[in-house]
């Protein structure tokens, strides 16, 4: 018997100036000591639901209840029961560390006793007690960020939201508020914790369950794992050794299709194509709803036209990963494409260089490779792999040169979900700056 | 859908003297700290002193409804005032900066009403103001300027309630005007526009002939100005009943406006 610390009823946000409808009708539930997280791309309503969550802002339709008192009702009793961390910093940068949990400790109506104490035990918390006296503008970044998970604890709060905490960290100071983070939720403390974040892997790393918003909806909610697993379970690359007789492989993909948990056989693997340049494209693993025509169609879009091109890499560093991999003679054509234009400047540096070598006639033509590939995506490929390695062995067709098994990542997943939106957007990362900065002012109002 | 305007949630309640007391802190900490603030604005005090005291602008020795008065005193007790509008109105302004810099999330999500933290604020700055104040007139008082008597003490001291009720108008706003900017570019604007005209047609520095005089009677820091005078120099243009009631009316229209566009003021 778990008990619900947040559950959200079809709560809604409309900016009136504007005419934004920043979250759009949005229900869950947060139970206690879980890590909850909002995933979402810039823009997805994530800060705005955290803002109606802690009482700054007022939904427009809807009900939350928070530690079991609604939103709009009883506002002072949330916020006496909750920690926020800002996603801007919110730190007086004039005054010392010290003095910044005092002034906290002294809004949330804590006697003068206690907050000596707890403002102490919250500092030796985020390894910041050496610093508590220093002003805060001294700080580095982490530390700020520590000082205010710190602030946010001192009223020891049921439930703390934390607001993109690690944007602009570096990696390590990022992986130890992670650190923090877990610490706070495991052990005695148990905090529930609702974490925004458009980070991947800081929601695969901490968070039980994961909701995945854009535009204002809830798009996906499950574990991380579940997640990954509605996309495809796993993926199993097989190429095979050169052979002469392709006829050979629709009989094997027949006889693998029996194995039990095999839900899905293509033709072809995403390190090798035998198929011709204008099919080169390969759908991402699981991306079953999106019309592979359309995909492809855009995709030839992209190969022939170098200011659309260059926009793609700009926006997806994944097409920088697919040019590299594509067969030589779709690269030469981009080549030729860039030829005296001066976008080609502008490309990413590794295509950039590739696309020069091809011009220039220094890249040789690569020795195209004739070896047929299976991409199997299936359940449970640990125990699988074996029984289909036994099955093309029974078949004694045909040798396998390499066998590549894979999860699908959270970045899978969350490209399946959001992705196709932002790629559908012609006009490109323009209009998606100027939405964002619109949201905001909107909020600053 | 409903059409519901107001975006921010109203936190009822008392007021929490504690939380106004060390909101007002944290103000006076911000001063005393700043010591580049406190040297500029003396040092601005004292090149206005001496330009306008010594230089001779007055060419004749400036009279107040026929008493004529130093010329130095005269203009101390203007650039006293000159303290408390400037001091006043840019401290009210802060309230962009906490904006701009974030902190003000962290005051409007804790569990305390916006009176509070209105209130706060607003005493911080206005006891911001009158340090600042203060630090000009007892420096004046002490060079001699309002004369060596038995007197001066108590005349000095009357300046402090005086000056606390000033500042209140003029902090409002400051108030009033930052809760509805969203950066320092208006600061220029406000500086221009606000409060150099208010600054200079408060006959602060200089004394405007009779038939002018309706432009300082529709200026309410001229009774900022006045009231000081009445008490560190004996004379005034204004009855020493009307600067009270103008400055106990123009607080009280002031900080009310402050108050409500704190209490609308909206943020991430």
């Amino acid at each position: 018997m778990t008990e619900n610390v947040i559950e959200v009823r079809n709560l809604t946000k409309v900016y009136e100036e504007g005419d934004v409808l920043a979250v759009d009708d949005i229900s869950f539930n947060i139970k206690k000591g879980e890590i909850f997280a909002l995933l979402g791309p810039n823009g997805a309503g994530k800060t705005t639901t955290i803002s109606m969550l802690s009482t700054l802002l007022r939904p427009t339709e809807g009900e939350a209840m928070v530690n079991s008192h609604k939103i709009r009702e009883e506002p002072d009793m949330i916020r006496k029961s909750i920690g926020v961390v800002f996603q801007e910093p919110s730190l007086d940068g004039d005054m010392t560390g010290w003095e910044n949990l005092e002034l906290h400790a002294v809004l949330y109506g804590m006697p003068k006793k206690e907050r000596r104490e707890k403002i102490r035990e919250v500092l030796e918390l985020v390894s910041l007690n050496d610093k508590a006296d220093m002003y805060v503008k001294n700080y580095s970044g982490g530390m700020k960020r520590r000082l205010e998970i710190a602030r946010g604890l001192i009223h020891t709060p049921r439930v703390l939201f934390l607001d993109e905490p690690t944007l602009g960290l570096d990696p390590q100071t990022r992986r130890k508020i992670w650190e923090k983070i877990i610490e706070l939720n495991s052990g005695e403390l148990n905090m529930t914790i609702l974490i925004t974040t458009h980070y991947m892997e800081e929601a695969d790393e901490l968070a039980d369950r994961i909701c995945i918003m854009d535009h204002g909806k809830i798009i996906a909610l499950d574990t991380s794992e579940n997640l990954k697993r509605q996309l495809s379970g796993d993926i199993i690359e097989i190429v095979f050794e050169e052979i002469e007789d392709f006829s050979k492989i629709p009989h094997i993909i027949s006889e693998l299709k029996k194995i039990q948990g095999v839900k899905d056989i293509s033709m072809g693997t995403k390190h090798e194509n035998n198929q011709g340049s204008e099919n080169q494209f390969k759908m991402p693993p699981g991306m079953k709803n999106i019309n592979p025509e359309i995909m492809r169609k855009k995709m030839n879009e992209i190969l022939l036209d170098p200011e659309k091109f260059l926009k793609a890499t700009q926006k997806f560093p994944m097409t920088a990963q697919m040019f590299e991999k594509a067969p030589y003679d779709v690269k030469e054509r981009v080549a030729n494409q860039f030829k005296d234009s001066e976008l080609i400047e502008d490309l990413p540096p590794k295509i950039k260089n590739t696309l020069k070598k091809i011009l220039s006639g220094e890249y040789k033509k690569e020795k195209q490779m004739r070896e047929p590939g299976l991409t199997i995506s299936c359940e449970n490929g640990g125990k699988l792999i074996s029984d289909i390695i036994q099955k093309i062995n029974d078949l004694n067709s045909i040798k396998i040169k390499t066998i590549h098994m894979h999860n699908p990542t959270l970045e899978d997943v969350f490209l399946f979900y959001t992705g196709s939106q932002i790629r559908e957007e012609s006009s490109g990362k323009m209009e998606g700056i100027k939405n964002h900065i619109k949201m905001r002012q909107l909020r600053q109002k | 859908m409903s059409r519901k305007v107001t975006n921010y949630v109203k936190i009822e309640g008392n007021l929490r003297w504690e939380s106004i007391w060390y909101l007002a802190k944290r103000e006076l900490l911000a001063y005393v700290r700043n010591k580049t603030r406190i040297i500029t604005s003396i040092a601005q005090s004292i090149l206005f002193l001496f330009v306008f005291g010594l230089g001779g602008f007055n060419t004749q020795t400036p009279s107040i409804n026929g008493v004529e008065v130093s010329s130095l005193a005269f203009t101390a007790s203007g650039i006293a005032a000159m303290a408390v509008l400037f001091s006043g109105v840019f401290g009210g302004l802060g309230i962009i900066r906490d904006k701009l810099f974030g902190f003000m999330n962290e005051l409007l999500v804790a569990p305390v009403s916006r009176r509070t933290l209105m209130i706060g604020k607003t005493l911080g700055v206005a006891l911001q103001t009158l340090v600042q104040f203060m630090l000009i007139t007892i420096l004046s008082a002490s060079l001699g300027f309002y004369g060596y008597d038995l007197s001066l003490i108590w005349r000095v001291a009357a300046t402090i309630p005086a000056g606390l009720l000033f500042s209140l108008g003029v902090v409002g706003i400051g108030m009033t005007v930052s809760t509805r900017l969203t950066d320092f570019q208006g600061f220029g604007l406000i500086q221009t526009f606000l409060i150099m005209p208010m600054f200079w047609l408060s006959g602060a520095l200089i004394l405007f002939p009779e038939q002018f005089r309706l432009i300082m009677m529709l200026n309410p820091i001229s009774y900022g100005v006045d009231i000081f005078r009445f008490i560190l120099l004996g004379v005034s243009v204004f009855p020493f009943w009307l600067d009270l009631l103008v400055l106990t009316g123009f607080g009280a229209l002031l900080i009310s406006i402050g108050a409500y566009s704190f209490t609308r003021m909206e943020i991430n």
